[in-house]
């Protein structure tokens, strides 16, 4: 599908246009438009002149940190000056809500998956507790350790046969195991009671007896400790993982991060909490019913992180809030109309001005007003609106997904931080770039060598018995028509396919075979000819996850914190590989706001954060422009001079001929040429393979493009 | 143990899972155009065997209600697509499958408020007398289950294969990039897939209503047993689903003679699981590859 590319690339410009043109638009229209013009105007005031870095950093901390010293301190301080009963459960499940919330958003949010467990693995959290304290007269912390490692075990068990799965079929395993365990809850009467439930007192804790007072308190230290950890992980290697395997999985093991044990570990991670939060929400009801962890409840939480923003623990919490509140919510016929004419006006004032601006009405901006509209209308014709509670839900929930698909805290993120101007946080210096990739000596001899390598797909020899050598610090030039086997050979030596037959030896040791991941841990980085970046990361975090030999800090460290020296190790050497690639000021945007060709640099970038020993680059200049594909040019021969090995794969033939010291040439699977590039362009078999005809004149330097 | 009484739960559970084939059938339907399904399909099936039954109510006679109710859901399924697909589909993203969810629960929510939360019965000409065959009870009514079932997948595939639409309709599950090149308009055969898989629930639901009776909750096992139907066999496997349909309904009636009814919707669930862990694209499913 080569010709796909450049149209590609035509496209991402005429986008990029369109973006600017908007963003132009809404300035001169709406002066008041705070987001549009708050970066234009910091851009032109430079504070780090003036040493204003620290006040920049002092404000962000305030903000960010401080917003969390705020709430946690309230949180933890009202107790003292409430002593309604009511409002204490309120809170009490507010904060069980909020760990089971941060618990899902790390498959939701960072995952990127629909998951439909989390209420099962609350419910078997909660039946574990209960049968800890009623059968086996367990005390309070232990029991609440086992409803953890029940979520952590059944949650890793059922990651595993999801593994492989994506969407649909993900939700599908998910909602399946949901089913499963309440049938198990229901059925097994011996142990759960059964549908008649399961009664249990809360036991005590290091001999106090817990009033409710000092039960809130304890699942608020719970919340406080998930919302910290969770955040020091979130916020390193593991959560960078998370995020980039949601984007592309193929990647994720090509550069040897491993999406199966990240997607296991998270969905693990995720499930426990669940079951943590099923302990304390066992303590607290002190009663249990296996109908209290169904779909309906799966839709409730759902509607909790979604509502509440994903990928963010203030998300939760706020998505949190809004359960524990709905109930009262709905019940409050004054509250539900103010609430819901609101989400009309924000619909309106949304889709307007997005008409004032592009004077077009998209579907994301109509749908939340019908949605909206209908909430309104029916608010006033129905006589018991929690009769209509799922109605309502579900109106709410798809205006939300629809029309903000950031959630509330999304939006109000990104708008507080404008406003304020709070910049990210201020780049360590680049390391130098032989830190972040070491030079290599070479003696020229043979790296990788391919023995009369096959690789058949049913009937179609795409690649037939290859066999070459590369060389230790050459670049080696792999070329060919279109179906050539060009791709098939790289595929299976970076491991995506697995060979027919043959040998791939690296350094005279036999390379893994099929499997992306391993083939990457032994020293092999590619690139790929359809762009596999992680578009929703920014280009610095791009490199950053795949960085090797910097993070050595064991998970446990990492939870408390305590890597943060190795974050600005990481964060230095990505930034010299940016620079490398000339990408060191667009370090914060994120990939898939990059112009085309800084997406295809940025990816060879992503492969040297490898520090490997071959480095594969397939069609690294396909729909580059001109000027493009000079730039490229000049970061190969940079690379080189670092000493790496290089297979290329060109159609460009100048490309070709500048860089390449050796040329491979494959035709229908097979070998026909190789020699220096400008042998091989006066080979006749090389001639006929991309002509079709014998030609005394050699090849042109443009070679027959494809399309 | 008595043969005749195994043959018997045998031959009633394959009656019950040929609907749950129709309704997996109708999975693949929309899933070989738009590589989505709608996770809302229970309450479209529900919703249908309402509003049949409110067409009987007024004074239709079963034969022309048939139509009419067909008509309602394929008019669901172009709604689910418009609502909850088309913009999941144009972002590339699998928001769809919230959204679908999403809408199904909305469903649910009228139904409950339009007809009530109590299950009613569904009148029906066809006679519930046992026929006896080889010692089995058979009712003419699970007989016209099996018809019904084969006559709409029958009639689906012919128009697949026999007429223009149709051929449209394969071409796009086959290459929705190269039908689009060749001027087919992949976005109108999506929404023809969602309006034949709402039309092919709804006949599922006015099958299936006479033996259960019809309320809210009528589909939500229903559902489940349909998702691992369509799994098990592969979303893009074709009549498979007829075969896996027969085995899976045979089987969980067996396993709630023996484990109790409780358990009845256990082995659909675990071999749901079982097979996306071993066989993700199914048992009949090809296997596709891994390309970059």
């Amino acid at each position: 599908m080569d010709f796909v590319i450049p149209a590609q690339a035509g496209i991402q410009r005429q986008k990029q246009f369109r973006e600017a043109d908007k963003t132009k638009f809404s300035f001169h229209l709406h002066g008041t438009y705070l987001i549009v013009w708050i970066p234009a105007y910091a851009g032109m005031t430079d504070f780090s002149k003036y040493g204003m870095g620290i006040y920049d950093m002092l404000k962000r901390f305030l903000f960010i940190r401080g917003a969390e010293i705020i709430a946690l301190l309230s949180l933890a301080s009202i107790p003292l000056f409430v002593s309604n009963s009511y409002a204490l459960g309120l809170l009490t499940l507010l904060a069980i809500y909020g760990i089971l919330l941060i618990g899902l958003d790390v498959t939701v949010g960072y995952l990127g998956q629909v998951n439909l467990a989390q209420a099962a693995f609350l419910g078997l959290g909660a039946y574990a507790a209960g049968i800890c304290v009623t059968t086996f007269g367990l005390g309070m912390l232990s029991a609440l350790g086992v409803s953890l490692l029940v979520g952590l075990l059944l949650g890793g068990l059922l990651a595993f046969p999801a593994l492989r799965l994506d969407g649909p079929q993900f939700a599908l395993a998910t909602l399946s195991f949901s089913a499963l365990a309440t049938t198990v809850l229901n059925e097994w009467e011996g142990l759960t009671g059964g549908a008649q439930g399961l009664s249990l007192d809360r036991p005590l804790l290091f001999g106090i007896l817990m009033d409710a007072k000092a039960f809130y308190w304890l699942c608020f230290i719970f919340l406080a400790l998930v919302w910290l950890l969770m955040r020091n992980l979130l916020a390193s290697q593991w959560g960078r993982a998370f995020e980039a395997l949601r984007d592309s999985a193929i990647a994720t093991d090509a550069m040897g991060v491993g999406t199966y044990r990240h997607k296991v570990a998270g969905f693990a991670l995720g499930s426990a909490l669940g079951g943590l939060a099923g302990g304390l929400y066992a303590f607290n009801f002190q009663y249990l019913q296996p109908q209290s962890f169904t779909y309906d409840l799966m839709v409730i939480l759902l509607l909790g992180v979604v509502l509440g923003g994903r990928k963010s623990l203030w998300g939760a919490f706020f998505g949190a809030c809004l359960i524990v509140l709905l109930p009262n919510l709905l019940s409050n016929r004054l509250l539900f109309e103010l609430i819901s004419a609101g989400g009309l006006l924000v619909a309106i004032a949304a889709a307007w001005r997005g008409w004032s601006s592009s004077k077009r009405l998209t579907f994301q901006a109509v749908a939340p007003i019908i949605a909206m509209g209908i909430l309104v209308v029916g608010g006033y014709l129905v006589e018991n609106t929690e009769n209509w509670r799922k109605a309502i839900f579900a109106l709410m929930l798809f205006s939300v997904v629809v029309g903000l698909p950031d959630g509330v805290m999304g939006f109000a993120a990104r708008f507080l931080s404008q406003l304020f101007r709070i910049s990210p946080s201020e780049l360590p210096p680049a390391s130098k770039l032989e830190d972040a990739l070491p030079t290599r000596q070479h003696s020229g001899n043979t790296l990788l060598e391919l023995q009369n390598l096959k690789r058949y797909f049913g009937g179609v020899k795409a690649v037939d018995g290859v066999s070459m050598k590369v060389r230790a610090g050459q670049i080696h030039g792999l070329i060919g028509p279109n179906g050539s086997g060009k791709s098939t050979a790289v595929n299976v030596i970076s491991g995506l396919y697995a060979p027919t037959s043959g040998e791939i030896l690296l350094q005279g040791k036999a390379l893994p075979q099929g499997s992306l991941f391993k083939v990457a841990r032994v020293g092999v980085a590619r690139t790929f000819q359809n762009l596999q970046l992680f578009a929703e990361l920014t280009a610095l975090e791009n490199v950053m996850v795949a960085l090797r030999e910097v993070y050595h800090t064991p998970l446990p460290l990492v939870l408390l914190g305590l890597a943060g020296k190795e974050e600005q190790r990481a964060q230095a050497d990505a930034l010299a590989l940016l620079k490398l690639v000339g990408l060191e000021a667009q370090a914060r945007s994120r990939a898939k706001d990059l112009t085309y060709g800084a997406q295809r640099f940025l990816e060879i970038a992503r492969a040297l954060a490898r520090k490997p020993a071959l480095l594969i680059l397939d069609e690294p200049a396909a729909g580059l422009a001109h000027p493009d594909v000079t730039v490229l040019v000049n970061i190969i021969k940079s690379i080189r001079e670092c000493g790496m090995t290089v297979i290329l794969i060109e159609h460009h033939m100048d490309v070709v001929s500048e860089l390449c010291d050796v040329v491979t040439v494959l035709d229908g699977g097979q070998v026909i040429a190789e020699g220096t590039p400008s042998e091989v362009k006066r080979n006749p078999k090389v001639i006929k393979a991309y002509l079709g005809v014998e030609s005394e004149a050699g090849l042109p330097d443009a070679m027959p493009q494809p399309a | 143990m008595d043969t005749s009484i195994i043959l018997q739960m045998v031959v009633s559970g394959a009656f019950m899972g040929l609907v749950y084939a129709l309704i997996a059938y109708g999975f693949q339907l929309t899933f070989a155009t738009s590589k989505s399904i709608n996770f809302g399909q229970g309450e479209l099936v529900m919703l249908s065997a309402f509003f049949s039954l409110t067409l009987l109510n007024l004074g239709l006679p079963y034969w022309l209600m048939v139509p009419g109710g067909l008509l309602f859901g394929a008019a669901l399924g172009l709604v689910v697509e418009r609502a909850g697909v088309r913009l999941a589909l144009e972002q590339k993203s699998e928001g769809w499958i919230l959204l679908t969810i999403i809408l199904g629960l909305l469903g649910f929510s009228a139904a409950e408020n339009i007809w009530g939360r109590d299950d009613r019965p569904f009148p029906t000409p066809i006679s519930a007398d046992a026929l006896h065959v080889f010692g089995i009870n058979i009712t003419p009514l699970e007989i016209s289950v099996a018809i019904g079932v084969f006559l709409v997948m029958g009639a689906v595939e012919l128009f697949k294969r026999k007429t223009l639409m149709g051929k449209a309709f394969e071409a796009v599950s086959a290459d929705r990039d190269a039908a689009e090149l060749m001027g087919i308009s992949a976005t109108r055969t999506i929404m023809l897939s969602y309006g034949l898989s709402g039309m092919v629930a709804a006949m599922a639901g006015i099958l299936i209503s006479p033996i259960t009776t019809v309320g809210p909750t009528m589909a939500s096992a229903l559902i489940l047993k349909a998702f691992a139907v369509a799994v098990v066999a592969g979303l893009d496997s074709g009549f498979g689903v007829v075969l896996i349909g027969i085995f899976l309904g045979a089987l969980e009636s067996l396993t709630s003679f023996y484990l109790g009814s409780g358990w009845r919707e256990a082995p659909g669930l675990v071999l749901l699981i079982l097979a996306l862990a071993v066989r993700p694209n199914g048992v009949f499913g090809k296997s596709t590859m891994r390309k970059v």
